[in-house]
């Protein structure tokens, strides 16, 4: 290997390579995804019960709605988009709340009101919405609560919004998009093209070419999920470790990706390798989403022993096994360093003969 | 002599792709693994909040929690053993009742009611036991709830039968093998231009509409097979098995459309990666639809994949028939028309 001829090939691939692919797969994708990501899984795993209203006068129910914790309340101006709004699942529940509302709770009486169901909403969910709205319209009546509530918290787990739960781990998936397909596609595509056979005849060796592709992925990557973590704030409280982590994570995507680049000739495999690549790359994210799955599943997925230890950094929950994990992590990027050397030499044999036998039928 | 040109060629890209045992492979291998996904994921949905109770001689406070459909309610008969059901988080929330409840309520003053917490209770939970707590009280000293409500459930009431998880994500998975063929067709005709056989290939009787028709059958037919297998697997044609198949098989015209747009767009394979790709994600978009109602934008309703995850959704979860989904076929049609149209034309300009 020789480090001048790297970087000058880095700088190859950096300025003249093929921009528009970099820029979609290291810039634009990434982003989309952890977008996409986090606008469905915002929602996806909030606890809150949705209620929409339709206030028909100015009833201080409404400013009551808006600061409880427990509901996300949505308003409506006509009771037509209310249940165009609950019939579609945008609320569990809806409620129209009549025009002399504040009079009648306040005079004690009992007030009709209209709800509207979502017929998909969770038991729960109703439950909730049912039981905050009594208890909000006790508290307009100014009605005396008959108990005294202390509550007594058991722990010292803190509770985190999904939102920032997952949003390393997000990153994680975008970062390992952008290493794995890079040099992977580069790679097929100096295959497709014969380049690599024209490279082979210079004085670059295949290690240089597979270094600098590796390189140039896992760099970008690298900045890519940085910046996507500084949009969103969310370094936790040890930045460097996952700054650590995050680099180990696009280093194992590039190896990936070269191992990928090596083994496959068009294109169309690695379609196919993606298909299933995706699950493998998502994996750990589902599993850990879904807690009723079998959690043994993770330790499937090589992408867990990078994500594993990111998800824990992030929410200050490192241990030992965490290290054991980052442990695992750096043998599996070892492993790979292996494999990709018996690769190149598997290619070494390859490339040559392939470009004499151009050259000889080119006369 | 049209068709036999046509199924020369189509004979000719099966016999590269089965040559190809790498891609053979994990063409079943992805299909296996998306199949494994789905019978991994649980079979029904919980519903109910958890709920620990210790309310020592109220049997009927105990009941009424007990009965309610949204509460998982389990009584437990001491409070160490109600503590410590919290603090392993196998119960989050639980309350504990005072012996004399019922008679201090009696008398008017207002009892100690304390709510356990797991430290990992989320906000709105807190909320919501409290409010649901409070209630309780007020009933059980016999005070009229303040509000009659007058309840209309909107679409069918799944009420204790809701749609489980792996079968919200049915339509998601059947978009992810149907979003991979728009790349698998476009390299295929960006292969011809690469490797400049479609040169080669148009100096024979073969015209280009052969090639495309041919291209376009071979890549109909892939998504289709694939996407039809993984629905017969997991169940997604036990129900109005014609049009499901209908539906699907105008999910490959359209994903095979798709495919002949980025074909256009691309000059090279990179060019495929990156157009493929970016359209991939943007067909995935409303497939969170399908998984989460009620989360799209208007905008979302846009996207020609949201006719065919809405359509797969609602035939495969919610018992619709044809004349519900009619409009999404049609407007598929219209979308995967408008591709190859504008694919084709635009290949066939480079290519002459």
């Amino acid at each position: 290997m020789n480090i001048k001829r790297v970087f000058t090939l880095l700088g190859k691939e950096l300025l003249h390579g093929p921009r528009g692919f970099i820029l979609t797969m290291t810039i634009a994708t990434p982003l989309l995804i952890t977008l996409v990501i986090n606008l469905a899984l915002g929602d996806l795993f909030s606890s809150a019960a949705k209620l929409a209203y339709f206030d028909e006068s100015q009833s201080q129910l409404v400013p009551l709605l808006e600061e409880n914790k427990q509901l996300h309340v949505f308003e409506y101006d006509s009771t037509e988009a209310l249940k165009d709004a609950v019939s579609r699942g945008a609320a569990d529940f809806g409620i129209i709340i009549p025009a002399d509302f504040d009079n009648l709770v306040t005079s004690g009486d009992k007030v009709p009101v209209t709800t509207y169901i979502w017929g998909e909403s969770l038991a729960k969910n109703r439950t909730i919405i049912t039981a905050t709205l009594l208890d909000l319209t006790h508290q307009l009546s100014s009605q005396s609560e008959p108990i005294i509530l202390a509550t007594v918290t058991l722990g010292d787990e803190e509770s985190i919004p999904w939102s920032r739960r997952l949003m390393p781990l997000t990153v994680m998936m975008a970062v390992f998009f952008g290493g794995l397909m890079l040099p992977a596609a580069s790679l097929i595509d100096e295959k497709l093209k014969g380049t690599l056979q024209a490279l082979a005849v210079t004085p670059a060796s295949l290690p240089d070419i597979f270094i600098a592709k590796g390189l140039m992925a896992a760099l970008l990557s690298l900045v890519m999920g940085a910046i996507i973590l500084l949009i969103n704030q969310a370094w936790g409280e040890s930045p460097l470790l996952l700054l650590l982590m995050l680099a180990l994570g696009a280093i194992m995507a590039a190896e990936i990706g070269l191992i990928l680049g090596a083994l496959i000739n068009e294109m169309n495999t690695l379609f196919a390798v993606w298909k299933f690549g995706g699950l493998f790359l998502f994996g750990p994210a589902i599993v850990y989403m879904f807690p009723e799955l079998p959690q043994w599943l993770n330790y499937v997925f090589p992408t867990f022993y990078v994500t594993g230890p990111i998800m824990d950094i992030s929410l200050g929950t490192q241990d030992n096994e965490t290290f054991l994990q980052l442990g695992i992590a750096v043998f599996v990027i070892l492993v790979l360093v292996f494999l990709i050397s018996r690769l190149i030499n598997r290619l070494a044999g390859e490339v040559p003969r392939q470009a004499i036998k151009e050259l000889e039928a080119t006369g | 002599m049209s068709a036999h040109l046509i199924m020369t060629l189509i004979k000719k890209d099966l016999k590269l792709f089965t040559r190809n045992q790498f891609y053979f492979i994990m063409t079943i291998v992805g299909l296996v693994l998306y199949i494994g996904m789905y019978f991994v994921m649980p079979k029904t949905m919980d519903e109910t909040m958890k709920l620990g109770i210790y309310a020592p001689g109220m049997p009927l406070i105990e009941n009424s929690l007990v009965n309610d459909e949204g509460i998982e309610a389990k009584s437990f008969s001491t409070l160490e053993e109600l503590r410590e059901a919290v603090l392993k988080n196998e119960y989050p929330v639980a309350i504990a009742l005072p012996e004399d409840l019922l008679t201090r309520l009696a008398e008017g003053e207002k009892p100690i009611v304390t709510v356990y917490l797991s430290s990992s209770t989320t906000e709105e939970m807190k909320g919501a036991i409290t409010a649901l707590v409070k209630q309780l009280a007020f009933l059980a000293t016999g005070q009229d709830m303040p509000l009659e409500m007058r309840s209309e459930v909107l679409g069918p009431d799944l009420l204790g039968a809701q749609i489980p998880w792996r079968d919200r994500l049915i339509p998601m998975m059947a978009i992810m093998i149907l979003g991979t063929e728009i790349l698998s067709l476009a390299a295929l005709i960006s292969t011809e231009v690469e490797q400049n056989t479609v040169s080669a290939l148009l100096v024979t009787p073969l015209k280009l509409h052969h090639l495309f028709t041919a291209k376009a059958i071979l890549g109909i037919g892939l998504a289709f097979i694939q996407v039809l297998l993984f629905m017969v697997v997991v169940g997604g044609l036990s129900h109005e098995i014609l049009t499901m198949t209908l539906v699907l098989f105008i999910g490959s015209i359209l994903v095979t459309g798709s495919g002949f747009l980025v074909a256009s767009l691309a000059r090279d394979m990179m060019g495929v990666t990156s157009w493929g790709m970016l359209l991939m994600i943007i067909f995935f978009i409303p497939a969170l639809g399908g998984m989460m109602p009620g989360i799209l934008s208007g905008w979302a309703k846009v996207l020609p994949s949201y006719h065919l995850v809405d359509a797969i959704s609602r035939l495969s979860n919610y018992g619709a028939s044809f004349n519900d989904i009619s409009g999404h076929v049609l407007i598929m049609l219209g979308w995967s028309a408008l591709f190859t149209i504008s694919g084709v034309l635009t290949l066939r300009r480079r290519y002459r």
